[in-house]
């Protein structure tokens, strides 16, 4: 074919297009989003009030680190009261007007990350952390998008048998709250207390606040149990059967998982109540925020907290709560740097292969050691002891990965 | 049997402060004809009330230690021989919390009283010789007002208040089987059945009683002889304001502080309708019955059960006695 002047402009316009046209799909925003619902009012105001500050450290501190591959990031925060229908909402709203920037999520609640699963198909997909460890959401085939930042109930129950078991225990109560967030790991706890060859001697079921404690504390006395382990309760219940127990002089060791494991909560009930949680134990994914020796990203915490939150009560301790927030948060950066740093778009489906991928991360102290993100969820944690001598809880086990 | 005994025993006990707490309805029931719908709110914040004088006052920087704990050099010599959690140990720790145990029920007394008050002034008196229907609309709106206004008062977490008696342990062995009882438990159960039994005497022998029950009758008649009916409104609601204090701070020493406590006014509403809305008798033998089934159906099913089975048992009674076991039969004359 002969080359003209023309064909040669042509060809050339056509080449330029085609080599221009990745860099036009690849376009940064020019800041990435990510969403979250907190209950800034209602039931866990307390806990949402303590994890809000989160985000703004979290912005500053990966802002300085130069953002996603140099774009900035911004955190959107809303309040849900607790209520799942109204964290969807926050969510859709969200989508709308961050369109495609936003690139993530942060739920609330257990309730909120199943009603908005179904919604995850397509554009209206994003990659979604949350408050919440339920076993039922540490599922990529039917939730890609979905993960926790660290062991599910079960993975908790598994690493206190396992406790128990080390310990030369022989028989276990299960006591939880008649809630769907009590209920997980009661099935699964009792086939892991059956392979153990631990006996389940009570399972009760309490309301999950205002439980009828004489009766409780009566059915324990009654089963004789040496383990009692907690499931299901945040601020109250817990702290008041270990009080009744304890009052009847009952030598029952009472165990918790990760939301029956709060200092503040902890210190509080042994100034208004006396001294009944001493010795109680119960599985922290985390380390506690005064153990950071080992941890560097801890320390990075602690520096930041000073200097912005100075004279509140966040200045010298983040409770476990804000350490579960900023340790999903850290999860969703990482998935979006590994994806944004390998070339690739930050599309739900591609943040959810990067989450899938990680492997032998070093967190810089969350965790014990390097971690894996295996069925969407992080299996590691370690059995803590609370001493109301010291008003700090201590480490009892090693960091068992299930 | 042994276990059959210790379940029982739970029951009764719950039944009896359920029982306190349906005496405030069932008083301005008889009073005023309503059905106040709120009494579990009432009652929440009986208990909030007692949180904060038992808890919050005693422990700001301004109060002096003694209300905070007690502690002269004789008993801090003798709590540092016991073991801790003892029975003696109890009784210390009780006599230690007394100043602000005894300011936190005065002042939950004294507060909700007023809330009654308030109450009955503001919302009650000025639909005087209106449809009854609308004042138990009232409180049906009113239960919001009170939840909106815990919020802005107190937080939703769950705290802990001091036992108003010694929690000393009592264990029994009974056909082979421990029985566990908690000491404060029986003072709950001798305080609430004192009140019970003060409030019926009162309703029934004095004065105040009788215009009471003159007012329940017919209000007209009642202001024709001379019965200041609004008089009357009002000790209703200060009796059950105060009733419900009581009640508050007994189930908040039972169960913590915590916002789930208005729900209790629920469950004992349906206690009130089985028993009968204008019998004492019969709603103290309705909470008993509820609080044994409820123990039972936490013994043999478990605590999903101990919500539903008593209820039922409620609903089968007003299915068959529409006005209760020991209601009053009202006849509508057209």
């Amino acid at each position: 074919m002969k080359q003209t002047r023309r064909t040669f402009i042509a060809t050339g316009a056509a080449a330029t297009a085609a080599l221009g046209m990745p860099t036009i799909l690849r376009a940064q925003p020019s800041e990435y989003v990510i969403g979250a619902s907190l209950p800034l009012t209602g039931p866990f105001a307390t806990a949402g009030q303590l994890v809000a500050p989160a985000f703004t450290l979290a912005e500053k501190l990966i802002n300085d680190e130069g953002g996603i591959g140099g774009t900035p990031i911004r955190f959107v925060t809303e309040d849900s009261g607790y209520i799942p229908q109204n964290a969807l909402a926050n969510y859709q709203r969200a989508l709308a007007t961050e369109g495609d920037a936003l690139v993530a999520y942060f739920g609330d609640s257990t309730g909120f990350m199943k009603l908005v699963a179904p919604e995850l198909t397509g554009d209206q997909a994003r990659l979604m952390g949350s408050t919440s460890f339920a076993s039922e959401l540490a599922n990529p085939a039917t939730n890609p998008y979905q993960y926790l930042a660290g062991p599910s109930y079960q993975d908790q129950f598994d690493i206190l048998l396992q406790n128990i078991k080390d310990a030369g225990g022989s028989n276990v109560a299960f006591i939880f709250s008649n809630t769907e967030f009590g209920r997980d790991p009661i099935e699964h706890g009792k086939m892991r207390a059956e392979e153990l060859g631990i006996e389940v001697v009570l399972e009760e079921s309490t309301k999950p606040q205002g439980a009828d404690i004489p009766t409780h504390v009566t059915k324990l006395a009654q089963s004789g149990a040496e383990y009692a382990i907690l499931q299901g309760y945040v601020t109250g219940v817990w702290p008041q059967l270990i009080g009744g127990a304890r009052q009847f002089g009952l030598p029952t060791q009472f165990m918790g998982t990760f939301w029956g494991m709060e200092k503040l909560i902890a210190d509080r009930v042994t100034a208004e109540a006396g001294p009944f949680l001493d010795g109680y134990q119960g599985v922290m994914p985390y380390r506690y925020f005064y153990d950071r020796e080992d941890a560097p990203r801890y320390q990075l915490f602690a520096e930041a907290a000073k200097e912005m939150f100075a004279g509140t009560p966040l200045e010298n301790y983040m409770s476990t709560w804000t350490l579960q927030t900023m340790c999903a948060l850290e999860i969703a950066i990482k998935a979006l740097r590994d994806t944004v740093e390998g070339g690739n778009e930050p599309t739900p489906d591609n943040l959810a292969a990067a989450l899938s991928g990680i492997t032998d991360w070093d967190t810089g102290g969350f965790f014990g050691g390097p971690v894996s993100m295996v069925d969407n969820k992080i299996g590691t944690g370690r059995v803590y002891q609370y001493s109301t001598e010291t008003g700090l809880f201590t480490p009892t086990s090693d960091w068992f990965t299930v | 049997m042994g276990e059959f005994i210790q379940f029982t025993l739970n029951g009764l006990m719950a039944g009896t402060i359920y029982a306190l707490i349906a005496v405030g309805i069932v008083s301005v029931f008889k009073a005023t004809k309503v059905v106040n719908f709120a009494h579990g709110y009432i009652i929440m914040f009986g208990a909030y009330f007692y949180f904060t004088f038992s808890v919050i006052v005693p422990g700001a920087p301004w109060a002096p230690d003694w209300l905070q704990s007690w502690e002269p050099a004789w008993m801090v010599a003798m709590k540092a021989d016991l073991p801790m959690f003892s029975p003696m140990g109890a009784v210390l720790d009780w006599l230690s919390n007394l100043p602000r145990i005894v300011l936190g029920l005065a002042g939950a007394v004294i507060c909700n009283a007023l809330l009654g008050l308030l109450i009955e002034r503001t919302l009650m008196r000025p639909l005087i010789g209106q449809s009854t229907f609308a004042m138990i609309m009232i409180t049906v709106g009113l239960i919001s007002v009170l939840s909106g206004t815990k919020g802005l008062i107190w937080t939703a977490d769950a705290e802990f208040v001091p036992h108003i008696a010694p929690n000393t342990p009592i264990r029994l062995n009974l056909f082979d089987t421990p029985i566990f009882l908690f000491g404060a438990d029986l003072v709950n159960v001798a305080v609430a059945l004192l009140l019970f039994g003060a409030i019926v005497a009162m309703v029934r022998y004095t004065k105040g009683g009788v215009a009471i029950r003159a007012t329940a009758e017919d209000q007209s008649t009642a202001y024709s002889m001379g019965i200041s009916v609004p008089r009357v409104f009002s000790r209703a609601w200060v009796l059950a304001a105060t009733t419900g204090a009581i009640a508050g701070a007994i189930l908040a020493t039972r169960n913590g502080v915590s916002p789930s406590l208005g729900l209790f006014g629920f469950s004992v509403l349906a206690i009130v309708l089985m028993g009968g809305l204008d019998s004492y008798v019969g709603v103290f033998i309705a909470a008993l019955t509820v609080g044994f089934l409820e123990a039972m159906a936490q013994w043999q099913f478990g605590g999903e059960f101990a919500e539903v089975v008593p209820y039922v048992a409620v609903l089968i009674v007003i299915l068959i006695r529409p006005h209760g076991l020991f209601g009053q039969k009202e006849v509508e004359r057209i």
